[in-house]
């Protein structure tokens, strides 16, 4: 056990709310804004598709994919780069459970 | 006993063989094995385990039909099912996971250090569960119906059979790796016939890249018979109501139990993360593929079986006809069929898909077993939900703290077999359709679980009777917009009843606020347990200053 700086400890905090706050930001804007503006959007074509139909049954669900992928691979660069190693972790694996 | 018969059994019957050796070969052996899997099940196959989960009768027998009928309107479902993980992987499932407990509502009872905050989440559980779990039931009853040919109660009665013994017996580990199977039979099944179509109609096995040219000539036959064109958005409702649909069925998903309990079985918050990204992968590509299915029936409905002679319809007409759930009356006369005088179901547009794109009886046996997988996993799931509601948050936490692990499991498994044949005994006899209920039971999630969860790992200065209020305001708000909208005809901005889950999220946030703020501040322990939910396992917050583990303890 060693004890991290509260500045370090908070900077990681801030880090991965940050980008949180971004993910969600586009999340939204791919889905709620684009269906507030769709009937503006159903103009423009995409592979066959009016742009507003495409984005609801490909474009949100494939952003929202590469969000999560991306997330958890960045997550884990961040954890290495405050010196979290996830090779310790299997026996960690209990967490704050009960159930020893 | 015909040759479609045989086929369809055999393929049932085959299945469900993998799925219960899975589950004896994975029998619980002591608590955590049958709540939680052990907390050992790989992000991968977590995610498997999770889209099975998550897909149930509703996903894969109503999804592309909902589509096919409101059009643009239906993309509402998509966004917001596949929406939902983003809230759940970026705002809940990790920290969660980090607290580690066995059920949500022992999370809730536990954070906000509050027995009847416990108790109305575990009561919660089983109502959001026990409403969703009617719907996959007799969806079930249904196929079994169909397929084996037997009375639809029948029907519902072996799927009930089924549930109960390999949930009860296998508890979450078995229902896991049940659920694994479960999901490759399911996602195969539905691939299958939306490519086969793809091939037919476009010459392009990749049903996700050539549809959109089926929506342009979709758009050209609507044009030409001067109907409502099948892109054009908010035909159906207004776009407030789409807006808040999408907001129900995202922040609903981030609150149901069985789908949250998933993050339990994993072994690290990293799994947690990982498990979600896998999840909503395997999701897609079913939700990806629903509008191509839609999208083609419609085709081959317009374009092939509108306009064909009354007296010379397709084969497979005849069967659904007989089943009510398609018409095909010649109302003018004029012995041709035409588009308007064609009434379709939305809920057999899948089952019918491979008849009317001929596919052969082996892929009609496929879809048969592969509705079987999304009811039954998700039944299974959704058990497992309620068993654990009664039998760890009710019975061992509230009423017998000093149950040995034995008594635990078995009052486990026999709310298991009482929870299924009641759900099964109602499913004979559903009180409403089956996508509507299934909207309540995420309009009462969204006003429940999901803000009670956000402020717990969000807010430390949240605590017991902010929580009490929320959940109860949150249900009461959900409950009253319900039924006003759908009985009273009374509805904010065009929103109508299976929007109400974005009224009772904003209030349960708001009464959770309000009643924290006006009452004392949690204790100092809790307070930091919050904190701590920050970091990653191998941080430890403790009095204000935060360690981490470098592998120098013993």
């Amino acid at each position: 056990m060693r004890k991290v700086e509260k500045k370090v400890a908070d900077a990681y905090f801030r880090l991965r709310t940050t980008l949180i706050v971004i993910y969600l930001a586009i999340g939204v804007c791919v889905s709620y804004l684009v269906v507030f503006f769709a009937r503006d959007l159903s103009s423009i074509t995409f592979n066959g598709f009016p742009l507003h139909y495409y984005m609801g049954a490909q474009g949100a669900v494939l952003t929202f994919i590469i969000l999560l992928f991306v997330n958890a691979f960045v997550n884990d660069k961040i954890d290495q780069k405050f010196g979290i190693h996830s090779d310790k972790k299997t026996n960690l694996s209990s967490g704050n459970t009960l159930d020893q | 006993m015909d040759a479609q018969f045989l086929v369809s059994f055999g393929l049932i019957l085959a299945t469900f063989g993998l799925y219960i050796g899975i589950a004896l070969f994975n029998k619980a052996r002591q608590t955590s094995d049958f709540y939680v899997a052990g907390r050992s099940v790989p992000a991968v196959f977590n995610g498997m385990a999770i889209g099975a989960d998550w897909m149930s009768a509703a996903s894969f027998i109503g999804m592309a039909g909902t589509i096919m009928i409101m059009g643009y309107d239906g993309l509402a479902y998509i966004m917001g099912w596949t929406g939902g993980y983003l809230l759940l992987t970026f705002l809940l499932a990790p920290q969660l996971r980090k607290y580690g407990r066995y059920t949500v509502p022992e999370f809730i009872g536990d954070r906000y250090q509050s027995n009847t905050a416990r108790l109305i989440a575990a009561v919660a559980t089983i109502i959001i569960s026990f409403t969703y779990s009617i719907g996959q039931l007799s969806g079930s009853g249904v196929v079994i119906g169909r397929l084996l040919e037997v009375d639809v109660a029948v029907g519902t009665m072996i799927g009930v059979i089924l549930i109960a013994f390999y949930s009860a017996l296998g508890g979450m580990k078995g229902i896991t790796w049940t659920q694994v199977a479960q999901y490759l039979v399911l996602i195969i099944a539905y691939l299958i016939p939306v490519i086969f179509m793809s091939l037919q109609l476009t010459s392009n096995p990749m049903p996700w890249l050539s549809y959109g040219q089926v929506i342009g000539e979709l758009r050209e036959l609507d044009q030409a018979l001067g109907i409502t064109e099948y892109v054009v958005p908010f035909t159906e409702n207004t776009k407030w109501q789409f807006l808040a649909l999408m907001f129900t069925l995202m922040a609903g998903t981030a609150g149901l139990p069985h789908v949250i309990v998933r993050f339990y079985t994993v072994a690290t918050m990293k799994a947690a993360r990982w498990s979600g990204a896998w999840a909503l992968l395997f999701i897609g590509l079913l939700y990806l593929s629903a509008p191509a299915y839609a999208a083609f029936s419609r085709f081959i409905l317009m374009d092939q079986v509108a306009g064909s002679p009354i007296n010379n319809l397709p084969a497979w007409t005849t069967a659904w006809v007989d089943t009510g759930q398609l018409s095909v009356a010649d109302q003018n006369g004029d012995g041709v069929l035409q588009w308007a005088e064609i009434v379709i179901s939305k809920d057999i547009v899948v089952m019918a898909t491979p008849e009317i794109a001929n596919l052969g009886i082996f892929v009609i046996g496929l879809m048969a077993a592969g509705a079987m997988a999304a009811a039954l996993s998700t039944a299974g799931g959704l058990m497992i939900s309620i068993s654990a509601a009664l039998s760890h948050d009710i019975y061992y936490r509230s009423i017998n703290p000093h149950a040995s692990e034995e008594k635990r499991l078995a009052v486990g498994r026999w709310s298991i077999v009482i929870a299924t044949v009641v759900a099964g005994l109602v499913a004979l006899n559903p009180p409403g359709a089956i996508t509507q209920i299934v909207a309540w039971a995420f309009a009462l999630a969204s006003g429940s679980f999901f803000p009670a969860l956000l402020l717990g790992v969000w807010w430390k200065r949240s605590n017991g009777p902010g929580v009490i209020a929320g959940m109860v305001t949150g249900l009461s708000v959900s409950l009253a917009y319900i039924f006003a909208a759908k009985y009273g005809g009374f509805t904010i901005l065009g929103i109508v009843d299976t929007g109400a889950g974005v009224f009772g999220a904003s209030a349960a946030i708001v009464a959770n606020i309000v009643v924290s703020l006006l009452t004392k501040e949690p204790s100092q322990q809790v307070q930091d347990e919050v904190i701590d939910l920050r970091y990653p396992e191998e941080m430890t917050y403790k009095d204000g200053e935060v360690w981490i583990k470098d592998g120098t303890e013993g």
